[in-house]
């Protein structure tokens, strides 16, 4: 199953080091700065917020299949341990890859979009004046209308266009040909409604998550490879987050390009500095050109990667502990840095 | 002339049973009942009289899910001066549909967010050409599904220049159309009560020692009989089991429930429409809206709750006036389980204590997710009429009342007389004339209505993805 190699994946990575919580709020994209900061840390960005809907329940239940079956280890605080049994599963890899990081989501806006847009201009090639909208929510619907009026749609050349565009672009596309199947076969037009979950996944033999997975994969590799297509590109328009902070750390962010001191920040903004301190690492996570050395020199930073590899950890208390001139500020930092 | 209007309008040329005659009345400006079975153009009684009409019509509607749809319909129509409110809406979108209410021709709108100060204020402010009150037996605590704050429409109500009223449902005994009289402060409304007898709906029921064999008669049943059809059934997880069980045999089959995406939902429905789907194995939840004439089976692979449920499930079938058949699967022990799932809903002795250990927050026991949504809203309603007492009282009054409407079914189930005419007179009605096969126990032969399975067309060339595409995009070329 493909989504339990990406939650044994996520296990690997995090290095048993955190709690099994720490991955539901992974992939859920919870916005807080640990779970932001996790993902810097053990790299971890193919995940976050990549099924933002998955249940506490569904999740436990998949926690407990690997326990049942010897992947894991679970301790009373909630931290587990691979077993020798988990990590050769695990290294067996996630057949698809993602991009979770840059979308978080709003690659089922895109689709959402795309879909009404293609049912539209499918009832005008019938010359079908009026449906039903396979959107219902009305931000789609409108963004639809202008996309059709802003290009000419009563024209008639529309259809021709956006179907060479999509043909092209998912031809040159590295996904399987099953994946490029799902992406069209979500899409409804007259006479030719859309096939349900369960119906593609009974058609591949797979669980209905994974098709929901490997169409999420899809998704995400064809937004970022359409900038080249004009209009598939508008559909795609303000979906990709690229600067992706929380609000409060981009308040931060601000004040600091003012050159203002972290002490400066806190009292400004009325923050604790260990929040500011949060803020901070989360703009080194994001932006490499994120002035570090500010904090901690190249000489310190040669030090933590040093202790990283001969301690097999990123733990940051056995890093204090094996650094104690440094502090927990300045080997978060650290730590940032080296996961990009 | 009316027909002129309708065709107008709708372009329709004749209306259907009772429709002339309910918009008559209306027009005259007088209250109306009008009971008529879904599917057989309800919604044209308040849909014309709003072109010939001043004022927007207020159509108040308990289930979100029809509301949309008749929304939806309206749409084709072409008609754009709609709005529903509901609490979908956003602040914003609230905020502009309550400023421009006056402009609208047709105002749709939850019971709950009648109840609204903002809402009701503005209500009253605009000069109202007629109020709808949909699926009115949800007014009535006797109704299958009470809606307490459906007793509050009453309050919107103008007391001078009063518009006429309309109170449509598909499903209302004698107690319950006087319960809507009552609540709605209807004048000496005028009754359409159109038969709820539908004599190409054979009925049919099948006994089983065993839950098990009801699936097993299921899964050959529909290996050697024609749909499409419905199955419904209990329970979520049970709808996923049974298709996939049909799907194994080369069926085309789907599940249908509240849990799907609204994405899939829709597909299930269009490809359903459209004979690329036989059977949907479904709950409750489905039939609202799906507008298929051709349905020849309804199987009820559980008991009903109650009679008014039953009829309205077969009711979807045979739409087009052709045969169909309703086949009821009964096992013993089965009115249990029935007796459990209704009584799951009502709020328990145990809620009231809570309620009152609330205090002023009352809520904050649907936050801790110790009661249901629907249990809370009858729970709050009557504690704010009435002392905890009176409550207690009721509540166990429900419960009675729930246990005997399952009992009612049984007795449909278990009767040997003829069924249909039970159904009938449950409704206060008789039955005019017999029907050939009318039931099982007045002598059906399934093989006289039922086509046998065609033998399997050849399957449909599998598209490519392009092909796919090109054939959605390019549809005029095809």
């Amino acid at each position: 199953m493909i989504f339990q190699q990406i939650l044994l994946d996520i296990f690997l990575k995090l290095n048993n080091e955190r709690t099994v919580s720490s991955a539901y709020h992974l992939l859920r994209g919870k916005r807080s700065g640990q779970t932001i900061q996790d993902v810097g840390i053990f790299s971890l960005h193919a995940y976050f917020s990549l099924l933002p809907k998955l249940t506490r329940q569904k999740f436990d239940g998949f926690v407990q299949l690997f326990a049942e079956n010897g992947y894991l280890q679970m301790d009373d605080a909630g931290y587990y341990s691979l077993t020798s049994r988990g990590i050769e599963q695990a290294r067996k890899g996630v057949p698809c890859t993602f991009d979770s990081w840059h979308y978080r989501g709003n690659e089922h806006i895109f689709y959402e979009r795309l879909s009404l847009i293609v049912q539209a201009l499918s009832h005008q090639s019938a010359n079908i004046k009026a449906f039903i909208p396979i959107q219902r929510d009305e931000g789609i619907q409108y963004f639809a209308r202008q996309f059709l009026l802003r290009h000419q749609y009563q024209s008639g050349a529309l259809q021709v266009l956006l179907l060479q565009e999509i043909t092209n672009s998912l031809e040159a596309l590295a996904v399987t040909e099953e994946q490029r199947e799902l992406l069209i076969n979500r899409l409804t037009g007259v006479d030719l409604p859309g096939f349900t979950w369960q119906q593609l996944a009974y058609q591949a033999g797979r669980a209905e998550m994974d098709s929901q997975l490997l169409y999420i994969s899809a998704l995400h590799n064809w937004l970022g490879h359409i900038e080249h297509y004009p209009y598939l590109a508008d559909i795609a328009q303000q979906l990709r987050i690229s600067m992706p902070l929380t609000d409060s750390a981009y308040q931060t962010a601000k004040l600091f390009q003012q050159g203002l001191s972290l002490q400066q920040i806190a009292s400004k903004r009325n923050l604790k500095q260990s929040t500011v301190e949060d803020h901070l690492v989360e703009l080194a996570m994001n932006d490499i050109t994120f002035p570090i050395e500010h904090f901690v020199n190249q000489e310190e930073l040669v030090q933590v990667n040093k202790a990283v590899l001969s301690y097999a950890t990123k733990k940051l208390k056995v890093l204090r502990e094996a650094l104690p001139h440094l502090s927990y500020f300045q080997l978060r930092l650290a730590l940032a840095r080296g996961g990009n | 002339m009316l027909e002129q209007a309708l065709q107008k309008h709708f372009g329709y040329t004749s209306f259907r049973t009772g429709q002339k005659e309910v918009i008559e009345q209306l027009l005259a400006g007088r209250d109306v009942i009008a009971l008529l079975p879904t599917g057989m153009g309800k919604s044209m009684c308040y849909q014309l009289p709003a072109y010939l009409l001043d004022g927007p019509v207020l159509i108040v509607s308990p289930l979100l899910s029809l509301m949309q749809d008749q929304v939806d319909q309206l749409k084709q129509f072409g008609e754009k001066r709609v709005v529903a409110l509901n609490s979908f809406l956003t602040a914003e979108q609230k905020r502009y549909a309550l400023h421009f209410l006056h402009q609208y021709r047709f105002i749709f709108a939850s019971p709950e967010m009648l109840m609204q100060p903002q809402v009701k204020e503005r209500l009253r402010a605009i000069r109202l050409g007629l109020i709808v009150a949909d699926e009115a037996h949800c007014i009535s605590q006797w109704g299958f599904d009470f809606r307490p704050d459906y007793l509050r429409l009453g309050e919107i109500i103008p007391k001078h220049n009063k518009p006429p009223i309309l109170a449509l449902s598909a499903t209302a005994t004698q107690t319950v159309l006087q319960d809507i009289e009552r609540y709605l402060h209807m004048q000496s409304p005028f009754y359409f009560l159109h038969s709820v007898n539908r004599p190409n709906i054979h009925l049919a029921k099948r006994f089983f020692q065993q839950k098990d064999d009801k699936i097993n008669w299921i899964l050959e049943h529909v290996q050697t009989t024609d749909g499409p059809g419905i199955i419904y059934t209990q329970s979520r997880s049970k709808t996923e089991t049974l298709s996939m069980a049909l799907l194994e045999r080369g069926i085309a089959a789907a599940a249908y429930h509240a849990g799907k995406e609204a994405e899939d939902r829709q597909f299930i429905q269009q490809q359903f429409l459209v004979g690329k789907l036989e059977w949907i194995v479904a709950t409750n939840a489905f039939g609202m809206g799906v507008h298929k004439g051709d349905i020849r089976q309804v199987i009820h692979e559980f008991m009903p709750a109650n009679i008014a449920n039953y009829m309205q499930e077969i009711g979807r079938a045979g739409r087009d006036g052709q045969p169909a058949v309703a086949t009821l699967l009964y096992a013993d022990g089965d009115e249990q389980f029935s007796q459990f799932i209704v009584t799951e809903d009502l709020p328990k002795m145990q809620h009231i204590e809570h309620y009152l250990a609330n205090g002023d927050h009352p809520m904050r026991m649907l936050d801790a997710g110790e009661i249901s949504e629907t249990a809370f809203r009858v729970l709050h309603y009557w504690m704010q009429q009435e002392s905890s007492e009176a409550v207690q009282k009721r509540l166990q009054q429900m419960e009675m009342d729930k246990y005997k409407a399952v009992h009612e079914m049984l007795q449909i189930v278990q009767a040997t007389d003829c069924m249909r005419e039970r159904l009938v007179n449950y409704f206060g009605q008789q039955l005019a004339e017999k029907t050939p096969n009318c039931c099982q126990n007045c002598g059906l032969v399934f093989e006289e209505i039922l086509s046998a399975k065609q033998t399997v067309e050849e399957p449909e060339k599998i598209l490519t993805w392009q092909e796919r595409l090109q054939r959605i995009l390019l549809s005029s070329l095809r």
